[in-house]
Protein backbone atom coordinates (compact mmCIF):
# COMPACT_ATOMS: atom_id res chain seq x y z
CA UNK A 1 0.00 0.00 0.00
CA UNK A 2 2.83 2.54 0.68
CA UNK A 3 4.59 1.99 -1.87
CA UNK A 4 1.89 2.42 -4.40
CA UNK A 5 0.88 5.69 -2.34
CA UNK A 6 4.58 6.86 -3.32
CA UNK A 7 4.46 5.75 -6.64
CA UNK A 8 0.94 7.78 -7.14
CA UNK A 9 2.59 10.84 -5.47
CA UNK A 10 5.39 10.44 -8.14
CA UNK A 11 3.37 10.48 -10.66
CA UNK A 12 1.02 13.19 -9.62
CA UNK A 13 4.35 15.42 -8.68
CA UNK A 14 5.34 14.69 -12.69
CA UNK A 15 1.88 16.29 -14.03
CA UNK A 16 2.07 19.01 -11.76
CA UNK A 17 5.38 20.00 -12.73
CA UNK A 18 4.39 19.50 -16.47
CA UNK A 19 1.51 21.75 -15.82
CA UNK A 20 2.74 24.55 -13.63
CA UNK A 21 6.48 24.66 -15.10
CA UNK A 22 8.29 27.25 -13.89
CA UNK A 23 5.95 29.15 -12.34
CA UNK A 24 4.65 26.01 -10.32
CA UNK A 25 4.96 25.34 -6.35
CA UNK A 26 7.45 22.68 -6.89
CA UNK A 27 9.94 24.49 -8.82
CA UNK A 28 9.57 27.22 -5.84
CA UNK A 29 10.49 24.16 -3.76
CA UNK A 30 13.80 23.44 -6.16
CA UNK A 31 14.32 27.35 -5.88
CA UNK A 32 14.45 26.42 -2.07
CA UNK A 33 16.14 23.25 -2.14
CA UNK A 34 19.29 24.85 -4.02
CA UNK A 35 18.85 28.12 -2.00
CA UNK A 36 19.28 25.90 0.76
CA UNK A 37 22.16 23.90 -0.43
CA UNK A 38 24.20 26.60 -1.82
CA UNK A 39 25.79 27.96 1.63
CA UNK A 40 26.90 24.16 1.89
CA UNK A 41 28.15 23.39 -1.32
CA UNK A 42 30.26 26.29 -1.14
CA UNK A 43 31.76 25.27 2.28
CA UNK A 44 32.62 21.95 1.01
CA UNK A 45 33.72 23.46 -2.25
CA UNK A 46 36.41 25.82 -0.39
CA UNK A 47 37.75 22.73 1.31
CA UNK A 48 37.75 19.95 -2.00
CA UNK A 49 38.81 22.91 -4.34
CA UNK A 50 42.64 23.19 -3.29
CA UNK A 51 42.83 19.82 -2.35
CA UNK A 52 42.17 19.17 -6.42
CA UNK A 53 44.26 21.76 -7.91
CA UNK A 54 47.46 19.67 -5.89
CA UNK A 55 46.22 16.53 -7.25
CA UNK A 56 45.52 18.16 -11.33
CA UNK A 57 49.03 20.19 -10.65
CA UNK A 58 50.30 16.94 -9.88
CA UNK A 59 49.17 15.43 -12.93
CA UNK A 60 49.90 17.88 -15.60
CA UNK A 61 53.79 18.29 -14.16
CA UNK A 62 55.39 16.20 -17.11
CA UNK A 63 54.02 18.39 -19.55
CA UNK A 64 54.55 22.00 -17.67
CA UNK A 65 57.90 22.34 -19.72
CA UNK A 66 56.92 22.06 -23.33
CA UNK A 67 53.33 24.04 -22.55
CA UNK A 68 55.57 26.48 -20.88
CA UNK A 69 57.66 27.00 -24.45
CA UNK A 70 54.39 26.85 -26.14
CA UNK A 71 52.92 29.89 -23.96
CA UNK A 72 56.12 31.87 -24.57
CA UNK A 73 55.49 31.41 -28.75
CA UNK A 74 52.10 32.61 -28.33
CA UNK A 75 53.05 35.41 -25.92
CA UNK A 76 55.38 36.76 -28.77
CA UNK A 77 52.54 36.46 -31.75
CA UNK A 78 50.07 37.64 -28.97
CA UNK A 79 51.73 40.55 -28.54
CA UNK A 80 52.30 41.15 -32.41
CA UNK A 81 48.41 41.05 -32.83
CA UNK A 82 47.77 43.16 -30.31
CA UNK A 83 49.45 45.62 -32.21
CA UNK A 84 47.57 45.27 -35.05
CA UNK A 85 44.22 44.98 -33.02
CA UNK A 86 44.92 48.32 -31.19
CA UNK A 87 45.14 50.19 -34.55
CA UNK A 88 41.93 48.13 -36.34
CA UNK A 89 40.34 49.81 -33.02
CA UNK A 90 40.49 52.87 -33.31
CA UNK A 91 39.50 52.79 -36.83
CA UNK A 92 36.83 51.22 -35.69
CA UNK A 93 35.81 53.66 -32.68
CA UNK A 94 35.95 56.32 -35.29
CA UNK A 95 33.67 54.24 -37.86
CA UNK A 96 31.02 53.59 -35.20
CA UNK A 97 31.40 57.56 -34.13
CA UNK A 98 30.79 58.46 -38.06
CA UNK A 99 27.77 56.03 -38.17
CA UNK A 100 26.43 56.89 -34.91
CA UNK A 101 26.56 53.03 -33.79
CA UNK A 102 26.44 52.40 -29.77
CA UNK A 103 28.19 49.82 -27.97
CA UNK A 104 25.88 47.42 -25.81
CA UNK A 105 26.14 48.82 -22.46
CA UNK A 106 26.48 45.92 -20.05
CA UNK A 107 28.63 45.13 -16.90
CA UNK A 108 29.86 42.28 -15.42
CA UNK A 109 29.46 40.01 -12.00
CA UNK A 110 32.25 37.92 -10.71
CA UNK A 111 31.39 34.76 -9.27
CA UNK A 112 32.79 31.52 -8.25
CA UNK A 113 31.97 28.12 -9.57
CA UNK A 114 30.54 26.35 -6.06
CA UNK A 115 29.41 22.54 -7.60
CA UNK A 116 28.38 21.03 -10.97
CA UNK A 117 24.95 19.13 -11.69
CA UNK A 118 23.54 16.55 -9.89
CA UNK A 119 22.95 14.64 -12.83
CA UNK A 120 24.90 12.77 -15.61
CA UNK A 121 22.79 14.27 -18.07
CA UNK A 122 22.55 17.64 -17.86
CA UNK A 123 25.84 19.96 -18.16
CA UNK A 124 25.36 23.03 -15.13
CA UNK A 125 27.45 24.40 -12.44
CA UNK A 126 25.87 26.62 -9.41
CA UNK A 127 27.63 29.96 -9.21
CA UNK A 128 27.59 31.92 -5.77
CA UNK A 129 26.06 34.86 -6.86
CA UNK A 130 21.94 35.37 -6.97
CA UNK A 131 19.77 37.70 -7.40
CA UNK A 132 20.96 39.81 -4.19
CA UNK A 133 23.48 40.45 -6.56
CA UNK A 134 21.79 41.73 -9.38
CA UNK A 135 21.87 38.33 -11.62
CA UNK A 136 18.39 37.29 -13.56
CA UNK A 137 17.23 34.31 -15.74
CA UNK A 138 18.77 34.33 -19.18
CA UNK A 139 21.74 36.55 -18.23
CA UNK A 140 24.93 35.21 -20.67
CA UNK A 141 27.83 33.83 -18.40
CA UNK A 142 31.38 34.14 -19.48
CA UNK A 143 35.10 33.58 -18.48
CA UNK A 144 38.12 34.91 -19.63
CA UNK A 145 39.46 39.09 -19.65
CA UNK A 146 36.58 41.08 -20.31
CA UNK A 147 38.16 42.06 -23.32
CA UNK A 148 38.36 38.23 -24.71
CA UNK A 149 35.32 36.84 -23.17
CA UNK A 150 34.61 32.71 -23.87
CA UNK A 151 31.14 31.56 -23.46
CA UNK A 152 30.59 29.46 -20.76
CA UNK A 153 26.13 29.23 -20.79
CA UNK A 154 23.41 31.20 -19.29
CA UNK A 155 21.78 31.30 -15.98
CA UNK A 156 18.91 29.04 -15.83
CA UNK A 157 17.62 29.14 -12.14
CA UNK A 158 18.30 32.33 -9.51
CA UNK A 159 18.32 32.11 -6.08
CA UNK A 160 19.02 34.97 -3.62
CA UNK A 161 22.30 33.73 -2.66
CA UNK A 162 22.84 31.15 -5.72
CA UNK A 163 22.53 30.78 -9.54
CA UNK A 164 22.79 27.61 -11.53
CA UNK A 165 24.09 28.23 -15.32
CA UNK A 166 23.32 25.68 -18.22
CA UNK A 167 26.68 25.23 -19.57
CA UNK A 168 27.22 26.02 -23.48
CA UNK A 169 27.87 22.00 -23.93
CA UNK A 170 24.00 20.91 -22.53
CA UNK A 171 21.68 19.02 -24.98
CA UNK A 172 19.22 21.64 -24.38
CA UNK A 173 21.28 24.98 -25.05
CA UNK A 174 21.28 26.79 -28.36
CA UNK A 175 23.26 30.08 -29.41
CA UNK A 176 23.40 31.85 -32.53
CA UNK A 177 27.16 32.09 -34.08
CA UNK A 178 29.15 33.17 -36.63
CA UNK A 179 32.17 31.89 -38.18
CA UNK A 180 35.33 34.52 -37.89
CA UNK A 181 36.54 34.13 -41.79
CA UNK A 182 33.95 33.81 -43.61
CA UNK A 183 31.25 35.50 -41.60
CA UNK A 184 29.10 32.68 -42.30
CA UNK A 185 25.61 32.40 -39.37
CA UNK A 186 24.06 29.42 -37.77
CA UNK A 187 22.89 27.97 -34.62
CA UNK A 188 24.98 26.38 -32.24
CA UNK A 189 23.64 23.34 -30.13
CA UNK A 190 25.02 21.96 -26.81
CA UNK A 191 25.94 17.81 -27.38
CA UNK A 192 27.22 16.71 -24.19
CA UNK A 193 30.49 15.31 -24.38
CA UNK A 194 30.98 15.58 -27.69
CA UNK A 195 31.79 19.23 -29.49
CA UNK A 196 29.24 21.46 -30.17
CA UNK A 197 27.60 21.42 -33.35
CA UNK A 198 26.70 24.20 -35.47
CA UNK A 199 23.95 23.87 -38.29
CA UNK A 200 22.05 25.67 -41.28
CA UNK A 201 25.52 26.63 -42.93
CA UNK A 202 26.11 26.57 -46.63
CA UNK A 203 27.00 23.34 -48.12
CA UNK A 204 30.65 22.42 -48.94
CA UNK A 205 31.90 24.69 -46.02
CA UNK A 206 35.79 23.81 -45.37
CA UNK A 207 37.81 24.04 -42.33
CA UNK A 208 41.71 24.24 -42.39
CA UNK A 209 43.28 21.79 -39.95
CA UNK A 210 46.45 23.97 -39.63
CA UNK A 211 44.16 27.37 -38.76
CA UNK A 212 41.15 26.56 -37.70
CA UNK A 213 38.23 28.88 -38.04
CA UNK A 214 37.15 30.87 -34.68
CA UNK A 215 32.89 30.83 -33.54
CA UNK A 216 31.75 33.81 -32.06
CA UNK A 217 28.63 35.08 -30.74
CA UNK A 218 26.11 36.18 -33.60
CA UNK A 219 24.23 39.72 -31.77
CA UNK A 220 21.50 40.22 -33.33
CA UNK A 221 17.88 42.13 -32.99
CA UNK A 222 14.39 41.43 -34.32
CA UNK A 223 11.61 43.64 -33.92
CA UNK A 224 13.49 46.19 -31.81
CA UNK A 225 14.02 42.80 -29.81
CA UNK A 226 17.68 42.10 -28.91
CA UNK A 227 18.96 38.32 -28.51
CA UNK A 228 20.72 37.22 -25.11
CA UNK A 229 24.32 36.59 -26.34
CA UNK A 230 26.08 40.56 -26.81
CA UNK A 231 28.17 39.64 -30.31
CA UNK A 232 31.58 38.35 -30.13
CA UNK A 233 31.71 36.21 -27.20
CA UNK A 234 33.98 33.37 -28.19
CA UNK A 235 32.62 30.16 -28.37
CA UNK A 236 35.29 27.75 -29.89
CA UNK A 237 36.73 26.78 -33.14
CA UNK A 238 35.73 24.73 -36.07
CA UNK A 239 37.05 20.92 -35.30
CA UNK A 240 35.03 19.30 -38.37
CA UNK A 241 32.44 20.01 -41.46
CA UNK A 242 30.50 17.68 -43.07
CA UNK A 243 27.15 16.93 -44.74
CA UNK A 244 24.51 14.94 -43.94
CA UNK A 245 23.43 12.52 -46.84
CA UNK A 246 20.65 14.33 -49.11
CA UNK A 247 21.31 18.09 -47.39
CA UNK A 248 21.14 21.34 -48.97
CA UNK A 249 23.23 22.74 -45.46
CA UNK A 250 26.72 21.92 -44.50
CA UNK A 251 27.01 21.55 -40.37
CA UNK A 252 30.56 21.85 -38.73
CA UNK A 253 31.53 20.56 -34.56
CA UNK A 254 32.62 22.88 -32.72
CA UNK A 255 35.77 22.49 -29.79
CA UNK A 256 34.39 24.76 -26.67
CA UNK A 257 36.99 27.22 -25.93
CA UNK A 258 36.11 26.63 -22.19
CA UNK A 259 37.73 24.03 -20.21
CA UNK A 260 34.48 22.93 -18.27
CA UNK A 261 36.50 20.64 -16.00
CA UNK A 262 38.54 23.25 -14.46
CA UNK A 263 36.40 26.02 -14.40
CA UNK A 264 36.42 28.23 -11.08
CA UNK A 265 35.37 31.70 -11.91
CA UNK A 266 33.08 33.17 -14.25
CA UNK A 267 31.89 36.52 -14.79
CA UNK A 268 27.99 37.45 -15.68
CA UNK A 269 26.98 39.85 -17.90
CA UNK A 270 23.92 41.84 -16.68
CA UNK A 271 22.97 43.91 -19.66
CA UNK A 272 21.11 47.09 -19.58
CA UNK A 273 17.66 46.33 -18.12
CA UNK A 274 15.94 49.03 -20.53
CA UNK A 275 15.06 46.82 -22.69
CA UNK A 276 12.63 43.39 -21.70
CA UNK A 277 11.42 40.97 -23.61
CA UNK A 278 14.73 39.58 -25.35
CA UNK A 279 14.64 36.57 -27.07
CA UNK A 280 17.13 33.85 -27.24
CA UNK B 1 12.10 12.90 14.63
CA UNK B 2 15.16 11.02 14.71
CA UNK B 3 14.90 8.87 11.89
CA UNK B 4 13.86 12.25 9.90
CA UNK B 5 17.10 13.94 11.02
CA UNK B 6 19.30 11.02 10.08
CA UNK B 7 17.56 10.82 6.90
CA UNK B 8 18.10 14.34 5.26
CA UNK B 9 21.33 13.73 6.37
CA UNK B 10 22.47 11.07 4.99
CA UNK B 11 20.35 12.52 1.90
CA UNK B 12 21.67 16.37 2.21
CA UNK B 13 25.50 14.77 2.59
CA UNK B 14 24.97 12.41 -0.77
CA UNK B 15 23.71 15.26 -2.53
CA UNK B 16 26.91 17.75 -1.73
CA UNK B 17 29.27 15.02 -2.58
CA UNK B 18 27.38 14.58 -5.37
CA UNK B 19 27.76 18.42 -6.63
CA UNK B 20 30.68 19.45 -4.85
CA UNK B 21 33.26 16.66 -4.87
CA UNK B 22 32.78 13.89 -7.18
CA UNK B 23 32.84 16.19 -10.28
CA UNK B 24 36.46 16.07 -9.46
CA UNK B 25 36.60 12.34 -9.78
CA UNK B 26 34.72 10.99 -12.78
CA UNK B 27 35.30 8.20 -13.92
CA UNK B 28 35.56 8.30 -17.71
CA UNK B 29 34.13 11.85 -17.10
CA UNK B 30 30.68 9.78 -15.81
CA UNK B 31 29.79 10.76 -10.96
CA UNK B 32 28.46 8.09 -9.36
CA UNK B 33 24.62 8.03 -9.08
CA UNK B 34 25.39 8.33 -4.79
CA UNK B 35 21.32 8.31 -3.97
CA UNK B 36 21.22 5.08 -5.96
CA UNK B 37 23.68 3.94 -3.75
CA UNK B 38 21.78 5.06 -0.28
CA UNK B 39 18.56 4.14 -1.78
CA UNK B 40 20.16 0.50 -2.47
CA UNK B 41 22.11 -0.14 0.39
CA UNK B 42 18.99 1.28 2.79
CA UNK B 43 16.33 -1.68 0.72
CA UNK B 44 19.09 -3.68 1.76
CA UNK B 45 19.25 -3.45 5.24
CA UNK B 46 15.54 -1.97 5.81
CA UNK B 47 13.27 -4.24 3.48
CA UNK B 48 11.05 -3.05 0.55
CA UNK B 49 9.28 -0.53 2.55
CA UNK B 50 11.62 1.30 4.14
CA UNK B 51 13.53 0.94 0.69
CA UNK B 52 10.37 3.13 -0.85
CA UNK B 53 10.65 5.70 1.48
CA UNK B 54 14.30 6.31 0.94
CA UNK B 55 14.29 6.26 -2.31
CA UNK B 56 11.42 8.63 -2.64
CA UNK B 57 12.51 11.00 -0.43
CA UNK B 58 16.11 10.82 -2.40
CA UNK B 59 14.39 10.98 -5.56
CA UNK B 60 12.32 14.04 -4.64
CA UNK B 61 15.39 15.70 -3.42
CA UNK B 62 17.40 14.86 -6.48
CA UNK B 63 14.59 16.09 -8.66
CA UNK B 64 14.91 19.56 -6.92
CA UNK B 65 18.14 20.06 -8.22
CA UNK B 66 17.55 19.27 -12.05
CA UNK B 67 16.28 21.27 -14.64
CA UNK B 68 13.86 18.54 -16.05
CA UNK B 69 9.62 17.37 -14.95
CA UNK B 70 10.57 16.72 -11.48
CA UNK B 71 9.05 13.81 -9.83
CA UNK B 72 10.77 11.55 -12.40
CA UNK B 73 13.99 10.83 -10.14
CA UNK B 74 11.27 10.22 -7.10
CA UNK B 75 9.34 7.41 -9.27
CA UNK B 76 12.69 5.51 -10.21
CA UNK B 77 13.92 5.55 -6.86
CA UNK B 78 10.83 4.42 -5.31
CA UNK B 79 10.36 1.39 -7.34
CA UNK B 80 14.58 0.72 -6.84
CA UNK B 81 14.27 0.89 -3.04
CA UNK B 82 10.83 -1.72 -3.37
CA UNK B 83 12.10 -3.89 -5.51
CA UNK B 84 15.76 -4.34 -4.20
CA UNK B 85 14.32 -4.71 -0.32
CA UNK B 86 12.33 -6.81 -1.75
CA UNK B 87 14.62 -9.74 -3.96
CA UNK B 88 16.74 -9.03 -0.53
CA UNK B 89 14.49 -11.01 1.45
CA UNK B 90 14.60 -14.20 -0.93
CA UNK B 91 18.51 -13.96 -1.10
CA UNK B 92 20.35 -15.95 1.16
CA UNK B 93 23.64 -15.26 0.17
CA UNK B 94 26.35 -14.88 2.68
CA UNK B 95 28.66 -13.17 0.27
CA UNK B 96 30.09 -9.81 1.74
CA UNK B 97 30.17 -9.01 -1.91
CA UNK B 98 26.36 -8.65 -1.82
CA UNK B 99 25.93 -5.46 -0.91
CA UNK B 100 28.10 -4.18 -4.13
CA UNK B 101 26.77 -6.83 -6.48
CA UNK B 102 22.85 -5.22 -5.90
CA UNK B 103 24.33 -1.86 -5.80
CA UNK B 104 25.94 -2.37 -9.40
CA UNK B 105 22.77 -4.32 -10.44
CA UNK B 106 20.30 -1.67 -9.13
CA UNK B 107 22.13 1.37 -10.58
CA UNK B 108 22.16 0.25 -13.78
CA UNK B 109 18.54 -0.93 -14.04
CA UNK B 110 17.91 2.53 -12.13
CA UNK B 111 19.51 4.58 -14.58
CA UNK B 112 18.10 2.76 -17.26
CA UNK B 113 14.48 3.13 -16.08
CA UNK B 114 14.86 6.93 -15.15
CA UNK B 115 16.32 7.12 -19.42
CA UNK B 116 13.15 5.30 -20.29
CA UNK B 117 10.59 7.27 -18.41
CA UNK B 118 12.65 10.92 -19.54
CA UNK B 119 12.31 9.42 -22.92
CA UNK B 120 8.90 8.58 -23.07
CA UNK B 121 7.94 12.05 -21.20
CA UNK B 122 9.77 13.92 -24.52
CA UNK B 123 12.40 15.02 -22.88
CA UNK B 124 15.56 13.10 -24.58
CA UNK B 125 18.94 13.62 -23.65
CA UNK B 126 21.44 12.23 -25.78
CA UNK B 127 22.66 9.32 -28.27
CA UNK B 128 21.84 5.71 -26.75
CA UNK B 129 25.49 5.17 -26.78
CA UNK B 130 26.00 7.64 -24.29
CA UNK B 131 23.16 6.41 -22.33
CA UNK B 132 24.47 3.06 -22.12
CA UNK B 133 28.39 4.32 -21.31
CA UNK B 134 27.00 5.95 -17.36
CA UNK B 135 24.44 3.18 -16.91
CA UNK B 136 27.65 0.66 -17.28
CA UNK B 137 30.15 3.58 -15.50
CA UNK B 138 27.91 4.32 -12.93
CA UNK B 139 26.93 0.89 -12.15
CA UNK B 140 30.71 -0.29 -11.84
CA UNK B 141 31.26 2.94 -9.79
CA UNK B 142 28.19 2.71 -7.08
CA UNK B 143 29.81 -1.03 -6.82
CA UNK B 144 33.39 0.65 -6.30
CA UNK B 145 32.26 2.94 -3.86
CA UNK B 146 30.35 0.34 -1.98
CA UNK B 147 32.68 -0.79 0.44
CA UNK B 148 33.49 2.60 1.56
CA UNK B 149 29.60 4.13 1.78
CA UNK B 150 28.58 0.60 3.32
CA UNK B 151 29.70 0.77 7.07
CA UNK B 152 28.79 4.81 7.24
CA UNK B 153 25.10 3.96 5.91
CA UNK B 154 24.87 0.51 8.02
CA UNK B 155 24.94 2.64 11.07
CA UNK B 156 23.04 5.78 9.45
CA UNK B 157 20.55 2.69 9.13
CA UNK B 158 20.40 1.27 12.56
CA UNK B 159 19.91 5.02 13.68
CA UNK B 160 16.88 5.06 11.86
CA UNK B 161 15.47 2.20 13.58
CA UNK B 162 14.58 3.10 17.36
CA UNK B 163 14.88 0.15 19.74
CA UNK B 164 15.63 -1.91 16.54
CA UNK B 165 18.84 -3.69 16.17
CA UNK B 166 20.22 -4.10 12.30
CA UNK B 167 22.30 -6.79 11.55
CA UNK B 168 23.55 -7.67 8.13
Amino acid sequence: MLVVTLVAASLAIITVDYRAGEQGPLAAAGRATSSALAPLQQAVSNVVQPVSNFFSSLAKLPSLSRRNKELQQQVDDLKTAQQENQDLSRRIDSLEQLLGLQAITSHTIAARVIASGVSNFEWSITIDRGTDDGIQVDMPVVTGASDGPRLVGRVIRVTPISSVVQLIIDRDFAVAGKLSTSQEAGLVMGRGEEDLRMGHLRPGIQVSPTDPESVFTLGYEVNGQRGLYPPGILIGTVSRAFSEPDSVESSVTIRPAVDFSTLQYVLVIARNPARPGEVP
Amino acid sequence: MRRTAVLVAVIVTALLLQTAVFPQLTLLHVKPELLYLVTVIFAVLLGPGEGAVVGFVSGLAQDFMLNMPKGITALTLTLLGYTVGLARQYITSPSPLLPAVLVALGTAGGVAFHQVVTFLLGEEEGPFSYAAKVILVTAVYGAVLTPIFFPVLRRAAAATQAGRVVRF
